[in-house]
């Protein structure tokens, strides 16, 4: 029965496997041409990159929920048992530490850098934010900072702190006649706060999805 | 159409992330409080939104100003009206019985994270309902779906966290089945803005959105738990806290349905003739084994979410008929309504009759018609939309759908409509039965607050009176 299962279990993956291969062979060509109409309308969107345009202005309303996604991952291991046990300092190695202290002040620098640099070439707060929460794993290991227990008022601030900066300019804007329609002067400016916001708290919530796990194993 | 400051519809949405978030800052156990006002505001802005619809038809809400198939357009008409309307009364009520249910002693340590997760979870069926961009639906499901695992989680036993992990992963896939296809989508057709798409494509479309359209509907029937795709149903809301089980069962399942439907009715109608059958004949299949296996299961809300498979099948059955005329698609979401309300009322009214006899088995039922007489029955009324039997909302569902399928001459469905109905009061009656045997000498019953009976009993009640007052509800959907 299992073996037969596995069976059909391959078949089908293969056949779908196939299937998409011939699909994406004979794709044709796209009758709506987005890239286009984002180039058309990028000196309207308040910054020069396109990724940046398409993720904050454009489609902006797909990254708010997007990081509502990931704050809720945080809340959800929370709820599955992150974060409850008590956190011992990891094995020290001074070599380890030494190197840990130095780079920490690139690391936040260079954070802050791809957090700028969002506005006309690639980088952003997303980018921002993985460096920062790498920062943190990388003083964990090196046993400068301890694993996290449940998250007290202050780090629930900062876990937050970007999304409702995000959520208030959404909440806000809406007096323009539509959620996040920012006016063209002032797009650059609240963008960049946004962006700002969500370096911040998305170096939380990554760091969070590893630090409230480490923990339980140490 | 940009006239609205203040847009009900986006505040639907802004809302909810709004005190969930806050509800999250408060710390672990907080934003009852909280969610109960801003929960009653939500029904009040749900009802402003169904009443200018129904006055100006559908209203367009350009997100950022760019408009489709640049920018994401939330579109509000008739169907999301009534999907809203559902979703923030029942929440509201459920919200009222949560902060009863969890304000006991031995309940509080599973209120953890239960008030940010629910906010999380109602702002992400709102989204749903409301987007009009199938990668946005997308990110609208991803949120849905971890905020349905972590509120599984929320009780904290070990079965339960196998239960989470397992819908987790059935979730993932399903997500993942569906965002291959919206690939699939935007690469043939450049966009994924639904009302672009609409026009695009013809009944003899490229095999890749053939593709496209098998993996997003798979991966909305597991999402839905259609059968087969259903077991991972029952340990999950079977085992989760009472106003869990009740929000996952009333709600959480009908908004990938409502989806499926969107999409049949939407840019896959050219498409959806041949699926049709095969979608009925599942739903057909759900309501016979769902059954089947409510009447067998030992466990009070094993049985109520072995009943949730059966009604979601009626869902389904929809599907072939949906060809005939605007009959089928009232009597569905006729049913996702009955059953929304209904089955609130059930898992509300087994957790009441769980706590008061300290047991979860239909054995240790015996004797709870004396001691919580109102409870008994709410589950009765509820009961009553859940076999179907005039008036309730549920009757006039099942009435509609078999009005759709003699109207197109399909009189297989028929049957299994009826024998569904039989079976749902063969399982209805086992608990009610029991509820009435004498209790044996060494049972003890435990005091339930009476905020916890109130709300069951208000549920079931909006569940019958519901079929009276049908006409305007099917209305609203134009």
């Amino acid at each position: 029965m299992n073996g037969l299962l596995r069976s059909a279990v391959v078949i089908v993956g293969l056949s779908l496997a196939a299937a998409m291969v011939i699909a994406l062979l004979q794709l044709p060509s796209a009758a709506v041409h987005l890239p286009a109409l984002v180039a058309e309308n990028l000196a309207q969107s308040g910054v020069e990159h396109p990724v940046t345009a398409v993720l904050l202005n454009f489609r902006g309303w797909d990254t708010l929920l997007e990081v509502a996604v990931l704050l809720l991952a945080l809340l959800t291991l929370l709820t599955l048992g992150g974060g409850k046990a008590p956190a011992p300092a990891a094995a020290v190695d001074p070599l380890l530490q030494g190197l840990a202290r130095r780079m920490l002040p690139l690391i936040v620098l260079t954070a802050g850098y791809l957090l700028w640099a969002g506005a006309h070439r690639p980088g952003g707060a997303f980018q921002a934010g993985a460096v920062l929460a790498a920062g943190a794993v990388f003083l964990q290991l090196a046993g400068l900072l301890p694993a996290w227990t449940a998250p007290r008022r202050w780090l629930r601030l900062g876990l937050v702190l970007g999304f409702l900066v995000f959520l208030a300019v959404a909440a806000a804007l809406l007096g323009q006649g539509a959620l996040l329609r920012y006016p063209p002067a002032l797009a650059g400016g609240l963008i960049l706060l946004i962006e700002a916001g969500l370096t911040l708290s998305l170096g939380l919530i990554l760091a969070g999805l590893f630090l409230f796990l480490t923990g339980r194993d140490a | 159409m940009t006239e609205a400051w203040p847009d009900p519809a986006a505040w639907l949405i802004l809302l909810p992330l709004a005190w969930a978030t806050l509800a999250f800052l408060a710390g672990p156990g907080r934003g009852g409080r909280l969610a109960i006002p801003a929960l009653a505001a939500q029904c009040a802005l749900a009802l402003w939104l169904a009443v200018s619809l129904a006055e100006s038809g559908a209203r367009l809400h350009p997100v950022g100003g760019w408009g489709a198939p640049l920018g994401i357009d939330l579109l509000a008409d008739g169907l999301s009206a009534v999907m809203l309307l559902l979703t923030q009364a029942v929440a509201l009520a459920l919200a009222v019985y949560a902060q009863a249910y969890f304000a006991d002693a031995h309940h509080r340590h599973e209120a953890t994270w239960f008030w940010p997760l629910t906010g999380f979870l109602i702002a992400a069926m709102n989204a749903l309902f409301l987007s009009a961009d199938l990668f946005n639906l997308y990110v609208t499901l991803e949120l849905l779906g971890l905020a349905a695992v972590g509120l599984v989680a929320v009780g904290g036993g070990t079965a339960q966290i196998a239960a989470a992990l397992r819908y987790l992963l059935v979730s993932l896939i399903a997500s993942g089945a569906y965002l291959m296809g919206v690939a699939l989508i935007y690469g043939t057709y450049g966009t994924a803005a639904i009302a672009s798409l609409a026009p695009l494509i013809d009944p003899t479309p490229p095999l890749a959105t053939w593709l496209a359209a098998g993996l997003m509907v798979v991966g909305l029937m597991a999402k839905t738990a259609l059968f087969p795709f259903h077991f991972w149903l029952p340990p999950a809301h079977g085992g989760a806290p009472a106003p869990v089980s009740a929000l996952l069962s009333a709600l959480v399942v009908k908004a990938s349905f409502y989806l499926v439907l969107r999409l049949a009715l939407g840019p896959f109608a050219p498409l959806a003739e041949m699926a049709a059958w095969l979608a009925g004949g599942l739903g057909a299949a759900a309501i016979l084994w769902g059954s089947w296996q409510a009447l067998r299961t030992r466990h009070i809300k094993r049985l109520v979410a072995w009943s949730t498979v059966a009604q979601l099948g009626y869902l389904f059955l929809i599907f072939p008929l949906l060809a005939a005329d605007g009959l089928a698609m009232q009597a569905g979401v006729m049913q996702a309504v009955a059953h929304g309300l209904a089955k609130a009322a059930l898992f509300a009214a087994a957790g009441v009759l769980m706590r008061a006899t300290g047991r979860d088995t239909l054995d240790g039922l015996a004797g709870v018609a004396g001691r919580v007489p109102l409870t008994l029955f709410a589950f009765g009324l509820a009961g009553v939309t859940i076999m179907g039997l005039p008036p309730s909302a549920g009757f006039l569902a099942k009435w509609l759908l078999i009005d759709a399928a003699l109207a197109s001459g399909q009189w297989g469905w028929v049957v299994v409509i009826i024998a569904g109905g039989l079976l749902a009061a063969g399982y209805i009656f086992r608990v009610l039965r029991r509820a009435f045997l004498v209790a044996p000498e060494d049972s003890r019953f435990h005091p339930v607050p009476r905020r916890l009976e109130w709300t069951a009993f208000a549920l079931a009640v909006a569940s019958v009176l519901l079929g009276l007052r049908g006409a305007e509800l099917v209305a609203l959907l134009g």
